[in-house]
């Protein structure tokens, strides 16, 4: 009885076995040979939500359809598996063709990674004079140019206009000239608008700071360059001298900035402290739409679908004016890129030409969520805008452009990630310390970058 | 002797006190326990069936609810059960007003408008559930073919596993050699190296092999026996009586009939066990699939999941309901695999 | 005499032999090249996208220069690489909680869900269901939980527990570990699985004697079940040992990978995955790997060693 069990679950394995090794083999595709495949690697910024992959599925098929020697095929891999598998895959000489859509520090970190397009620009006598300035700009560098733009992400203040009714307050003005619009009269308004549990704003002396249900005001979680940038050091938001050999965390702006932040968290509480950030991802992810934050800082990029339905009336809004008079508007820009090691990299080269061509960058941006980077498009875009954003006024959007950061808050210093990851660790003790010291500890993090930089200077002289 | 015999009864009497105090004392502490162990999963399941806008705006409440809302001049406005100087009353709330108050009116007499303290009024909430996001989450994937693939991966991996690590774990166990404690030792420390350096080489060594992609990277490895359960095996193979083989070695029965007849059938809780252990690290892993496993007709459930959670658009309720929808199957499996488990094993004949 | 008993031996050898051949074609096939690989990239610097740079001991060096100026004075700033020994001394801190605190739970856990209680398959599958739950998802959920602002934890602490100003758990630099460990110590129900079965192997002839002898519950405890389960106590803390030195996905997803407050969740692990995936430092990722193996292996060593003297098998060969 028992040996009979055993015989049959030993049958069981292998057939089990035999059907394993079947499923695999005929699990293989067969590749047309005589098309070169240009595959399109996604996943280190946009583009893994499962509306964007049928969208990006669809652009594919346009492209498959109107093309006999090349096909395209997007790889979505998830945000946090991009890296490995982008690295596995370059090891193992099976590099994509294209990546992206990178931003501007993706491309900084992977710097040595991605092919100069120069020589391609230059071979088809390729003309930019369509695309706005900065977008061509952005991700060039004196040894690289990364890619065709693709798009812009201009920053600007989200509001709730329910929040401010509620106040009584006046909305904040659209006019870009408007220079009463500046850092003291956001922190008036912000500190008007921080509300604890009993409806009790932060400039009451009842305040509850410990159960605070609504902030005035705060910046897209971002890190500490794009949190600096806007207060106006020589560099913007870049941390290091132009040579890249000093580090220039400390300096003026910067500490300004320091003290500004954790003085808004901590003493005047109109923005998040690193427990309210994690309470407001907590809760719904959305520190805007959730009703968290009344007035928000952010890019193009947050403007999704789900914005109409929002429970409030919102409108979107100029940044302020720095403490120097000065208005610095964060900006991102993507576009896709070519590594250094993938193979067709002419075929690719079409497929960028393509992507950004103007019959279908309106339509690539909008699976992205950014500004086209034609010019030529601009009405077509706008008209878009408007259909999909009935309620907003969209000159702020382009705008902002004008005021951009350059050198921006993520371009390429070397080590890019070492050197984010000391300065991100000061901005959490800016949000977690009540009792730090930011001049102290702007001075310490500058020696910290100083040696990342000395390190890397010493190993490539 | 009578008294003796009474005082015996009745402290008998008090032992059965005893114990059936302590055995509610037990079922208290795992009942509180269990309350504690349920509130992520309730919070898990209760944000599965929520609206999205609810988990915007209203994610801390249990229940998926919405807003009680009625119309009035021409817009609709949320009712609130508000506390007057006259009463509790059904009204609605305009607006927000400065100072933490609102703006509240009641219907039926439009003229008499009370600003109140917002925070002491009562919203009313109707119960608002949102089945819809399972079929929706499975029809965000193609949940059919990640299903096969993830069954395939989990259960042939699982017989290979199986087989393999008995076989090993038996000769680790039952059979002295000058070598087999260093390999043991060896064995285990092929777990001991951080699998992120691995990574990079062990892709290239499939990619010669032309598996990546497929999954084979997955399930073939599964056939050459592992550390961790080839030990949890070995442990349990060494708690058996050595007397029991000996029996059987006098019968004339083989090493490979004792692994079969004797070790096996008495091992059987450690074999359910690694069973599903197995199972659950096949059916949730989603780290290997995702580097291995390149294109959608490939992936598994877990993968599939992985790839909702975006960088900046929130999915939050078809990440739950996926998650509730993989627990499903592991929760079965484990209820009904406990029969086997926890039949125990009575060694009957046998004396040390 | 002499001769037969040697070819016994031999026989005997050559049948355990056979029996892991399986594992010894899987591991040389599988593992053992990708093993070598690493060590060789320990000796180099190698940033994936281009061939490594053979760099000798240099890795190494960065480790351990400047260690004993630092045990001298005390002074961070001489060791070249402070961040590796902060992750280190994170990785200790947590496993000297964790360790112990896990197994006692679950093997206290697997002794009361194997009394005779009512509705016992039910608390069994309640118990094991976080074990069931995949990490990501949960993670998320204990963040809500532990959030001092919004999550419900605090609050419970305040108003019942009366704790008058309860920790910032994850925001804290000092409660971050212990955090940590809590969120860890609510699946335990999956080493629990590991005690029970063990439990059933326990012959019912061995608590008759014990009864007959008249042991009470507590003697019957020290004398039968605990030295019983010495083998699945041994398995659980030598996995629990490896596994708790590798700790990386929950740290990852509950500080977004950055190991903070201030470093105060930076722990080995992820320290070396930000040198390999972040810093294309892969040379160096796979020396800090080498030196984790060699403290595990040692620690592990020394667990086997001592375990002649604890844990007890039943089955166990002699002379070895």
């Amino acid at each position: 009885m028992s040996s009979l069990r055993w015989r049959a679950t030993l049958l069981l394995l292998i057939c089990t076995l035999l059907l394993a090794a079947c499923s695999a083999t005929s699990s293989q595709p067969a590749a047309p040979v005589e098309k070169t495949k240009v595959i399109i690697f996604v996943g280190f910024g946009t583009g893994t939500d499962p509306d964007q992959v049928s969208a990006q599925e669809a652009l594919a098929k346009k492209f498959n359809d109107a093309h006999d020697n090349i096909t395209v095929e997007f790889m979505i891999v998830p945000h946090d598996q991009a890296t490995e598998r982008y690295l596995a895959m370059v090891a193992g000489d099976n590099a994509p063709q294209l990546v992206g859509p990178l931003g501007i520090s993706t491309v900084a970190q992977f710097f040595d990674q991605w092919e100069d397009v120069t020589p391609y620009i230059e071979k088809d006598g390729y003309d930019l004079s369509d695309f706005y300035g900065p977008s061509v700009t952005l991700n060039k560098y004196p040894t690289l140019n990364a890619g065709l733009p693709l798009g812009l992400y201009p920053s600007f203040l989200f509001y709730n206009k329910d929040a401010f009714d509620a106040a009584g307050l006046p909305y904040p003005s659209h006019d870009y000239n408007d220079k009463a619009w500046d850092i003291t009269a956001l922190e008036n308004v912000a500190t008007q608008l921080t509300l604890d549990a009993n409806g009790n704003n932060a400039t009451s002396a009842d305040f509850d700071a410990a159960n605070i249900k609504q902030w005035g005001y705060a910046d897209t979680w971002t890190d500490f360059r794009g949190q600096m940038t806007m207060f106006g050091a020589p560099n913007k938001g870049r941390p290091a001298s132009a040579d890249y050999k000093t580090a220039q965390v400390n300096s003026e702006e910067w500490k300004y900035g320091a003290k500004w932040l954790h003085s808004g968290v901590h003493e005047k509480h109109f923005m998040p402290d690193a427990a309210g950030q994690g309470a407001i991802d907590s809760a719904s992810g959305d520190p805007f739409g959730g009703g968290h934050v009344a007035m928000w800082y952010s890019h193009t990029w947050y403007m999704s679908e789900g914005l109409n339905g929002l429970p409030f009336k919102f409108d979107i809004a100029p940044l302020f004016y720095n403490q120097k008079g000065e208005r610095i508007a964060r900006v991102h820009a993507d576009l896709f890129t070519i590594p250094k090691n993938a193979k067709n990299k002419d075929a690719a080269w079409e497929v960028m030409k393509w992507l950004v061509a103007p019959e279908q960058i309106i339509d690539v941006c909008a699976v992205y969520g950014c500004l086209p980077a034609r010019k030529s498009v601009e009405e077509l875009f706008k008209a878009k805008l408007k259909e999909r954003f009935p309620t907003i006024d969209h000159g702020v959007i382009f705008q902002s452009i004008d005021y951009l950061d350059d050198p921006n808050h993520e371009s390429y210093v070397p080590e890019w990630s070492k050197v984010n990851d000391a300065l991100n660790n000061t901005l959490t003790t800016i949000y977690t310390e009540a009792g730090a010291d930011t001049d102290a500890l702007l001075d310490t993090t500058n020696q910290d970058v100083q040696t990342v930089l000395d390190e890397y200077w010493a190993k490539n002289p | 002797m009578a008294l003796l015999q009474h005082t015996w009864r009745r402290l008998q009497g008090s032992m059965r006190v005893i114990e059936m105090a302590a055995a509610g004392l037990t079922t208290l502490l795992l009942a509180a326990g269990a309350i504690v162990i349920m509130i992520p999963l309730a919070f898990m399941i209760s944000t599965s069936l929520k609206d999205p806008a609810q988990i915007r705006s209203d994610a801390n409440a249990l229940l998926p609810r919405t807003l009680v809302m009625q119309p009035y001049n021409g817009d609709t406005y949320p009712v609130y059960t508000v506390t007057t100087p006259t009463g509790t009353k059904t009204m609605l709330m305009l607006k927000k007003a400065p100072g933490g108050k609102a703006i509240f009116v009641d219907p039926q007499q439009p003229e008499t408008q009370l600003t109140l303290p917002l925070a002491a009024q009562q919203a009313q909430y109707t119960l608002d559930i949102h089945w819809e996001n399972y079929p929706d989450a499975m029809q965000a994937m193609p949940f059919v073919q990640y299903l096969i693939n993830t069954l395939l991966v989990t259960f042939v991996g699982m017989a290979g596993m199986l087989f393999s690590s008995s076989l090993v774990a038996y000769g680790f166990s039952r059979f002295r050699a000058r070598w087999l404690d260093l390999l043991f030792l060896v064995l285990l420390s092929t777990i001991m190296l951080p699998s992120q350096v691995r990574l990079i080489p062990i892709y290239v060594f499939f990619q010669e092999l032309g598996w990546v992609n497929t999954l084979l990277p997955l399930i073939v490895p599964q056939f050459f026996a592992n550390a961790y359960d080839v030990f949890l095996l070995r442990q349990f193979i060494m708690t058996i009586p050595l007397e029991l083989d000996d029996a059987a070695r006098i019968d004339g029965a083989n090493p490979l009939e004792i692994l079969l007849y004797i070790i096996l059938p008495q091992a059987r809780p450690a074999l359910v066990s690694v069973a599903i252990f197995h199972f659950l690290y096949a059916w949730n892993d989603f780290y290997e699939p995702l580097i291995f496993l390149h294109t959608k007709d490939q992936w598994t459930l877990a993968v599939g999941l992985q790839t909702f959670d975006s960088l900046y658009t929130i999915n939050t309720h078809l990440i739950m309901a996926v998650s509730v929808l993989m627990i499903v199957p592991p929760i079965v499996l484990f209820f009904l695999a406990q029969r086997i488990f926890t039949q125990g094993v009575v060694f009957s004949g046998v004396k040390g | 005499m002499a001769r037969v008993s040697r070819s016994l031996a031999w026989r005997e050898a050559a049948a355990g032999y056979f029996f892991i051949v399986p594992w010894i074609i899987g591991f040389v096939v599988f593992t053992f090249g990708p093993m070598i690989a690493s060590l060789y990239y320990s000796f180099t610097e190698y940033n994936i996208i281009t061939p490594p740079k053979w760099v000798g001991l240099a890795n190494y060096m960065r480790i351990f220069s400047g260690l004993p100026e630092f045990v001298q004075t005390g002074d961070v700033r001489q060791l070249k690489d402070p961040i590796f020994w902060k992750s280190l001394q994170v990785t200790l801190y947590f496993a000297a909680l964790s360790l112990p605190l896990n197994l006692l739970c679950s093997f206290s856990l697997a002794i009361l869900l194997n009394q005779k209680i009512y509705g016992l398959r039910i608390w069994r599958t309640i118990y094991f269901l976080p074990s069931i739950i995949s990490g990501v998802a949960v993670t998320l959920l204990w963040l809500r939980i532990l959030n001092p602002r919004m999550g419900i934890l605090n609050p419970f602490l305040r108003d019942v527990l009366g704790i008058a100003n309860p920790p910032g758990w994850l925001q804290d630099p000092d409660w971050a570990i212990p955090a940590l460990v809590l969120m860890g110590l609510w699946g335990v129900g999956g080493s629990m699985i590991i005690y029970l079965a063990g439990l059933q192997g326990i012959p019912t002839d061995l608590y008759d004697a014990a009864h007959v002898d008249g042991a009470n519950r507590w003697q019957t405890f020290w004398s039968v079940t605990f030295p019983m389960m010495t083998p699945v106590l041994f398995y659980n803390l030598v996995l629990g040992l490896i596994g708790t030195f590798q700790y990386f996905t929950e740290v990852y997803v509950a500080t977004g990978g950055s190991g903070g407050p201030q470093r105060a969740t930076m722990f080995y692990n992820l320290y070396l995955y930000q040198n390999a995936f972040n810093y294309f430092e892969m040379g160096y990722a796979s020396t800090m790997a080498w030196i984790l193996f060699v403290i595990v292996l040692l620690l592990t060593t020394l667990i086997f060693r001592s375990s002649e003297a604890w844990v007890y098998y039943e089955g166990q060969l002699r002379g070895k």
